[in-house]
């Protein structure tokens, strides 16, 4: 069986992966991508602790995460449709017109 | 009988306001019949009353009202004479002004003005307390507002009517201090009151004056005083009265001669045991009237308008009575009756001087006497009657004006005996002026060269009517109820539980009898000779003291003809420009009291402090707000630059957040804090 350690360090790498993307990148597509890195880090917190228990809550609660995951990934991309047919573009530095 | 009515003198001219409120357009004259027929109603009710009650009883009713106050009627002699006076001058005026207002557009908002006038002037008479007087005491005054703005498009009528509004609102608030601090003072002495016994009536204050301390009473008698001089129009508060002119004519003979400017004598007369009990009430009231009276009569010396004379006479002649009630220091209630008799009598001659000017404003359609003369050839009645009334004013042998006003001036002189001859100086000086001023216009207006083409015609009969019976009074008046009124009069305050004695001590006026034996023991004398209602009060003085008057009148009537009566010498007033002659000048301006008040108090000072006011007002108190809200907005618009509207920024700050929060809890943890 794979170490508890391991799993955390992968939960922790792909978070920190996805942080550094959402801060860094300009590209709408590419900040779901980095939301989807997120998301599945803790999936693999939940279901990891779940193993290590063992107690298969934690798996539920993951299944429950991937289907939100696949919900939010569908409205986030019909977002950034709607974004492209308004402004022609989805790079999210040109999109700020909800500021002061 | 009657007496069971007596709320009917109040309610007729209530309802008569009424209706002439709100149909009087569909009546013929505006409905002004409707008014003088409730007046007289008044009068019937009033004689009645009168029939019952002489000599010797009061009428006094009353109902509660809310806390310790009531509302009431309380006829004694006093309040009678004024109202028998009030309804009768009253009821000859309005039905005088139903020729005079006739074809006014506005004539049913006068008559119904004049009504309420005439409801709360009764109402104010017959008040058994203070409270409710006070509320009379301001209804009149708005009557007053709304009468002499009565042609309120005109700005001089506005401005006028504005004037007198403020300027007696001025007296009106001593007024009210004064009740205020009266009714504490009868307050904290906790009487116990017997069922319909309230602390504001007349009889309760009446009967505790002596418990008040005599500094308090002094401090009310002075308020009262100041709400007496705005009312009747004494110094310093009498400018408004001769610009009040600018109201109809009906309206400055009913108001501003005859009825309403008496409210601040009655008042006084009214609360005569607490000026007697105040030390220096009365002084000050002697010395308040015989200024004006004198003050007065040198402006009526120079104005060209007659009804402008005619208001100067009116202030003048309040001032005498004002004075002759101030003398009461010196003879006790006997000067009630001395300055009442005047007031009664010069409601009758002045009423009927301003109806007569009005007569002749009606028919030359000016108010100047420059462009007047001649004109008792085509107005005989009015001539002859307004000859009457100047006589009477001027104080001739035998008219009303000889028997009151020369009272005055003798009981004056022993005044000027027993305390204080200044206001027996003033006041002679001030009738040799009556005398020549009213003859001066009378002189200027009938007599001599015609001086412009004026309307020449005589007042329609409805007009002529009043001035007869107001001459016969302004005639007879005197000579015929000289005696009685007196003794009615000194009774007054025999229905009344106080006791001149006591209050008398309280102000002082005992000492009087150490200024010399002879003097006091005559004082002493004449008082009690006058207690008794003797025809003889006059004995104390010398001859040539109860002579003096008849030569002032006959002397200051030839004065004037000297200057004003072409048989005798040839003078054009209408040469007068009045523009030269620096003593005519100040005299034609009043003193320069406009300058003064308006200009220099008024816009100078009262409008430069509003003016400094108003900058710290803005600069201040607005100022510091205004600063802290723009330093808040200003703050805002920089801080807000922070909603960058780029998603990045705002994760960035989330994820310092949450770091920053993990690195507090973690410390905090590691020195044991949480």
């Amino acid at each position: 069986m794979i170490p508890l350690e391991l799993n955390i360090l992968l939960a922790s790498t792909m978070f920190t992966i996805g942080l550094y993307g959402l801060v860094t990148q300009r590209n709408g597509v590419k900040l779901m991508m980095c939301i989807e890195l997120l998301l599945n880090s803790a999936n693999i917190n939940l279901v990891a602790f779940s193993a290590y228990l063992p107690n298969v809550n934690g798996q539920v609660f993951a299944l429950f995460s991937i289907a939100l995951a696949a919900a939010e990934a569908g409205v986030g991309f019909a977002i950034l449709i709607a974004l492209y047919r308004l402004y022609g573009t989805i790079d999210l530095d040109n999109i700020n017109a909800m500021r002061w | 009988m009657y007496a069971d009515y007596a709320y009917l003198i109040v309610g007729l001219p209530v309802l008569a306001f009424v209706l002439c409120l709100f149909v009087g357009w569909h009546l013929p004259r505006g409905g002004g019949f409707l008014t003088a027929l409730a007046t007289f109603g008044g009068l019937i009710i009033s004689l009645g009353i009168f029939t019952e009650i002489y000599p010797d009883k009061i009428i006094h009713q009353s109902m509660p009202w809310f806390a310790n106050f009531n509302v009431g009627i309380l006829i004694d002699p006093l309040a009678l004479v004024m109202l028998l006076m009030v309804t009768f001058v009253v009821t000859l005026i309005h039905t005088y002004a139903n020729g005079y207002m006739n074809g006014d557009p506005g004539a049913a908002r006068y008559f119904a003005e004049a009504a309420l006038f005439t409801a709360s002037m009764l109402g104010l008479i017959y008040s058994d307390n203070l409270l409710q007087l006070f509320i009379f005491w301001e209804l009149v005054g708005l009557c007053s507002y709304l009468l002499i703005g009565f042609w309120y498009r005109k700005p001089s009528a506005a401005a006028a009517a504005k004037k007198a509004f403020l300027t007696t609102r001025v007296g009106d608030v001593f007024f009210l201090a004064a009740i205020i601090l009266l009714y504490n003072n009868l307050a904290s002495l906790n009487l116990a009151l017997n069922t319909g016994e309230y602390l504001l009536q007349f009889p309760v204050i009446y009967a505790h004056l002596a418990q008040i301390p005599p500094a308090q009473l002094t401090l009310i008698a002075l308020g009262l005083l100041g709400g007496a001089v705005g009312k009747s129009g004494q110094f310093p508060l009498h400018v408004w009265l001769p610009d009040a002119m600018e109201g109809p004519t009906t309206v400055s003979a009913m108001i501003h001669a005859a009825t309403m400017v008496t409210a601040g004598v009655y008042l006084v007369a009214r609360m005569f045991p607490l000026f007697y009990a105040a030390p220096h009430g009365l002084t000050a009231v002697a010395a308040v009237g015989a200024f004006t009276a004198l003050f007065a009569a040198t402006m009526g010396l120079t104005s060209f308008d007659i009804k402008r004379v005619l208001a100067f006479s009116t202030v003048s002649q309040l001032g005498f009575m004002m004075a002759g009630l101030g003398i009461g220091a010196a003879v006790g209630t006997m000067a009630v009756g001395v300055a009442m008799f005047h007031l009664i009598g010069h409601s009758f001659f002045k009423a009927l001087l301003f109806l007569g000017a009005g007569s002749v404003i009606h028919a030359v359609n000016t108010n100047d006497m420059r462009e007047m003369g001649g004109v008792g050839k085509y107005m005989k009645w009015t001539m002859y009657t307004m000859l009457i009334g100047s006589l009477s004013l001027a104080g001739f042998p035998f008219f009303t004006g000889f028997f009151s006003k020369d009272e005055i001036i003798v009981i004056a002189y022993e005044y000027g005996v027993l305390i204080n001859f200044l206001p027996y100086i003033f006041l002679v000086l001030a009738a040799v002026l009556t005398a020549i001023y009213t003859f001066r216009m009378w002189f200027s207006v009938f007599t001599g060269k015609e001086r412009s083409n004026y309307g020449k015609h005589e007042s329609p009969m409805i007009m002529i009517g009043p001035l007869v019976i107001l001459a016969v009074f302004a005639f007879g008046f005197g000579l015929a109820a000289q005696g009685s009124f007196y003794s009615y009069l000194d009774t007054n305050f025999e229905h009344y539980d106080v006791n001149f004695e006591e209050l008398g001590v309280i102000g002082g006026h005992v000492l009087e009898g150490e200024h010399g034996a002879e003097g006091a023991a005559e004082g002493e004398q004449s008082t009690a000779a006058e207690a008794e209602g003797g025809a003889e009060e006059a004995h104390g003085e010398p001859w040539y003291i109860q002579i003096l008057p008849i030569i002032i009148a006959i002397g200051g009537i030839l004065t004037a003809g000297l200057f004003y009566w072409d048989k005798i010498k040839k003078f054009d007033p209408s040469q007068v420009t009045g523009d030269k002659d620096p003593i005519r000048k100040m005299l034609l301006k009043g003193y320069y009291q406009h300058e003064i008040l308006t200009g220099w108090f008024a816009e100078g000072v009262v409008y430069g402090t509003a003016l400094i006011c108003n900058t710290i007002d803005i600069k201040l108190v607005d100022g510091w707000l205004n600063w802290l809200s723009a330093w808040v907005m200003g703050f805002a618009q920089n801080i807000r630059k922070v909603q960058s509207g780029v998603v990045q920024n705002y994760v960035t700050a989330l994820v310092l957040g949450i770091v920053v929060l993990v690195v507090v809890i973690s410390l905090a943890k590691e020195v044991g804090l949480a």
